[in-house]
């Protein structure tokens, strides 16, 4: 299952999502996101994971900053909270601290999450709050339309650099290993079956979790993050990746390839 | 009640003498003995040193509102700095001092040298003293404090207590080996014969073992307890801090939670989360902080969540002046962020109404949907007294209770209603599900930006202001009738403005106030109905720029009197009534 299932305005789709139940969790607000989006894909491995978790619409809290990501909750039957630029992580922790009983799902934009919030990801992953934290990761502001983000590759053109990037992008897999995360997860938006997968352990961990969900813009970003390129180069982590191993969580990030699955989960009492 | 008696002492030392804690003491022994105390130390900033430590507490019969400006008598545990400090005496004030220092002084250089016409010295062996007690020169400040007893006969047995409680982690050895220490001061005191006019009276008031005597950091945090907040999170900063370090201790025995967080953006990130999650929760800052949540006010006006935030104001701008008292956030507080945004901002203008009105923020943050903005200072926060939780009760705001279950139709979180105030699901509710946003939304929460709704929506956060301006009570005015001058004044420079109001009816012109507690929205009515019957207005507050004053300004639509003054200490009401009479000879 590698095309995104959710397009747009289709009635079709639409009735095909509603038998299999999924609805549960959409909002009657249709998105706003533009068709071909792979905002599509990761709502709806979102949606298909919590339906497989059985959570209940009235126990979920969907927190987001700013960004084309930010519209998020408005489009799921949740309590939600569209927070301001950058501060998603703090309010979420706040939500999870005072109502334990509540899920928490944090997300954020590249932009949003790691360059004007990035300053609270070291410490959401310190405090170790158990909420979910999936970073919506295209490599562009796309709700500004098209400036660069702090995971543009260098090089890259775009509206604030019209000569190319100058600065080396974030690899947010290294940080957040680096900052001592307990899970650590990729997943692409194109595979929401997997996805949903990655998703649904990232919830059951207890504790921070956090999963790079790589995304396509298909309207500001015609060079990097094209689903052909990524068809061919996103594979699943191999069978024989011990994700307990945190050294070896950080050799698979340090490699410059794309990859889907849990890079490391801490084992228990450690 | 008649004020009889009125004495200001100070206990100056280099930091590491212990003048702070004696003056702790003695605070409490005088307070336990019944007379009401106001207490506010000055020390560096430094963290060590040689740095001047001087202990400041006024003593009364009747309620205090300043802690005075100029002593009766000064307990001078080192010399150079009491040297320089002895031109704060009163004519005939008493300074009690070392007779037989540590080191050998040239006159020039000891405190007894510089005893001059019109100060009354007396010299006790405080270091011997101490070393006969307690084998170190450690306890001269408990020393000190038993020959001013014996100097003024105030009863033994309050300091006795007061060591004790002071001592109380300590085990009993210390606790006796002080209590001995300050009865061979006593003793020495009282050989004295007595020559100032320095009198504590019969000394009694009724006794209050239970009284408390706190500051306001400390009223604060006890009002966020007594809140039930389920939250705090916060960013240590000057003069806010203590406020967490309480808490810190007393919040997770009743089952909070409390956060240190990276920045004071993401403490008032945390709290606007468990505001939006149904529970009280606060936090507290001082100027540079409040500038970074800044945004998230705005963001709990626009998405109309709870939660209370406390300012203790300092001198700034920037960091400015860390340790300094000033009212300069008012701006900020009532104005501060992007568009229209309106909330409620109250400032306490004692350590009780620290408690008192923190409680009612609270209540008002949960009633009306609404960051509310505390405004206290340093002065306020650091200060003591005296105070009695008994008369400290809320209520007048009620609690949330959850909305209906309409079945029938959608959900509005936001519904426009004649008070503003829309009825509030939370997470955990069934069936309400909604999203809150910091963009402009409908009834239901959904993104809108038509001109209309936006009117609407605007309106509808400005009326729940309004419905609470009408819901406060009366702001509090002194003076009836025809007033020449009328005293406008917020904050910890109430208690100035009170007492200089009492100055300048003593020298015969009729002068009244009006302190409002809560700033904004300003009780228009209250405040036109009082300057009508005022000659002059003048607005007494502690900035520069005369942030209140514009404010009193633009609702009387007439100049005013600006006394907004700036001194790095609370503000004197010597200055006021000079301020006062200056511009009564300009318009004679």
């Amino acid at each position: 299952m590698n095309e995104p299932l959710l397009h747009t305005d289709t009635a079709r789709h639409i009735d095909t999502v509603r038998q299999s139940g999924l609805l549960d969790y959409r909002s009657e607000a249709m998105p706003i996101w533009c068709p071909g989006c792979g905002y599509y894909g990761i709502t709806h491995a979102v949606n298909n994971a919590l339906a497989g978790l059985a959570i209940a619409t009235k126990d979920l809290v969907v927190v987001s900053g700013i960004g084309c990501s930010g519209r998020y909750p408005f489009f799921t039957k949740c309590y939600g909270l569209h927070a301001i630029h950058g501060r998603a992580l703090p309010v979420a922790s706040g939500i999870k601290l005072a109502r334990p009983e509540l899920t928490v799902l944090a997300l954020s934009g590249d932009g949003d999450g790691l360059a004007i919030g990035g300053g609270h990801l070291a410490h959401a992953i310190r405090r170790d709050a158990d909420i979910t934290y999936l970073l919506f990761d295209n490599g562009i502001y796309g709700l500004t339309k098209g400036q660069t983000s702090p995971t543009t590759p260098h090089g890259q053109v775009t509206g604030t650099h019209p000569y190319g990037n100058p600065e080396q992008p974030l690899n947010p897999i290294l940080m957040v290993l680096a900052y001592g995360a307990r899970f650590v997860a990729g997943g692409y938006a194109g595979d929401p079956a997997s996805l949903r997968e990655v998703i649904a352990a990232a919830m059951a961990h207890k504790g921070f979790s956090f999963v790079d969900i790589i995304s396509p813009c298909v309207t500001f970003d015609k060079t990097n993050l094209q689903y052909a390129m990524l068809r061919r180069h996103f594979s699943p982590i191999g069978s024989d990746h011990d994700a307990t191993d945190r050294k070896a969580a950080i050799g698979l990030a340090l490699e410059k390839k794309f990859y889907s699955g849990v890079y490391y989960q801490a084992p228990k009492g450690e | 009640m008649k004020r009889q008696i009125d004495i200001t002492i100070e206990i100056c030392g280099s930091a590491g003498d212990g003048s702070i804690a004696a003056g702790q003491i003695f605070n409490h022994a005088l307070s336990y003995l019944g007379y009401h105390v106001m207490n506010f130390d000055s020390y560096p900033a430094e963290i060590r040193g040689f740095g001047k430590s001087v202990a400041h507490t006024r003593v009364s019969d009747a309620p205090l509102h300043t802690p005075g400006e100029r002593v009766d008598c000064l307990l001078a545990l080192d010399d150079p700095h009491s040297i320089a400090h002895l031109a704060r005496l009163k004519p005939r004030g008493v300074v009690i001092y070392d007779s037989k220092p540590m080191d050998y002084h040239e006159e020039d250089q000891a405190v007894a040298g510089f005893i001059e016409p019109g100060m009354i010295g007396y010299g006790a062996p405080l270091r011997e003293l101490s070393i006969t007690a307690l084998q170190s020169a450690k306890s001269r400040n408990i020393v000190a404090l038993g020959v001013m007893a014996g100097l003024f006969s105030i009863p033994p047995e309050a300091f006795h207590y007061a060591i004790g409680k002071r001592f109380a982690a300590k085990n009993k050895g210390v606790i006796e080996a002080n209590i001995h220490a300050f009865d061979l001061g006593l003793e020495h005191g009282r050989s004295f014969e007595k020559a100032d006019p320095v009198s504590f009276g019969d000394a009694d008031l009724g006794k209050r073992p239970g009284v408390a005597v706190v500051s306001g950091n400390e009223a604060v945090a006890k009002a966020c307890l007594d809140a039930g907040i389920r939250l705090y999170a916060g960013y240590p900063i000057t003069p806010a801090t203590k406020i967490m370090e309480i808490l810190a201790r007393q919040l997770p025995k009743q089952d909070g939670v409390i956060i240190q967080t990276e920045d004071e953006i993401s403490a008032i990130g945390h709290v606007v989360g468990a505001g939006f999650a149904g529970t009280r929760a606060a936090t507290a800052t001082s100027g540079p902080g409040l500038c970074l949540m800044t945004e998230f006010i705005n963001l709990a006006v626009m998405a109309e969540i709870p939660i209370v935030v406390i300012d203790s104001q300092r001198a700034g701008p920037s960091t400015g002046l860390p340790t300094k008292t000033e009212q300069s956030d008012l701006n900020m507080a009532v104005f501060g962020g992007s568009g229209d945004s309106p909330r409620p901002v109250i400032a306490p203008a004692s350590v009780e109404e620290c408690h008192t009105l923190t409680l009612t923020a609270f209540e008002v943050a949960e009633a009306f949907q609404v960051p509310v903005i505390v405004l206290i200072d340093f002065f306020l926060s650091n200060r003591m007294e005296d105070v009695n939780w008994q008369r400290s009760a809320p209520g007048r705001f009620g609690q949330y209770s959850p909305p209906p279950v309409d079945p029938g139709g959608a959900y509005r979180r936001y519904r426009l209603t004649d008070n503003g105030v829309s009825p509030r699901a939370l997470p955990g509710d069934e069936g309400l599900y909604y999203v809150s946003t910091g963009l402009e939304h409908n009834e239901r929460g959904f993104p809108d930006y038509t001109a209309a709704n936006h009117r609407r929506m605007g309106e509808k956060r400005l009326r729940k202001l309004d419905t609470l301006g009408r819901q406060w009570p009366e702001p509090e005015t002194v003076g009836e009738d025809e007033l020449e001058i009328g005293l406008v004044s917020w904050g910890s420079t109430i208690g100035a403005a009170r007492e200089a109001i009492e100055v300048l009816r003593g020298r015969g012109i009729r002068a009244g106030g009006f302190f409002p507690r809560l700033l904004w929205p300003v009780h228009e009515k209250a405040m036109r109905r009082f300057a009508r019957r005022c000659a002059r207005v003048a607005v007494v507050e502690m900035n520069t720029t005369g942030q209140y004053a514009n404010i009193v300004e633009q609702t009387l639509a007439r100049r005013v009197l600006r006394l907004g003054r700036v001194h790095a200490a609370p503000y004197p009401v010597s200055d006021i009534v000079d301020a006062i009479m200056e511009d009564t000879r300009q318009r004679a």
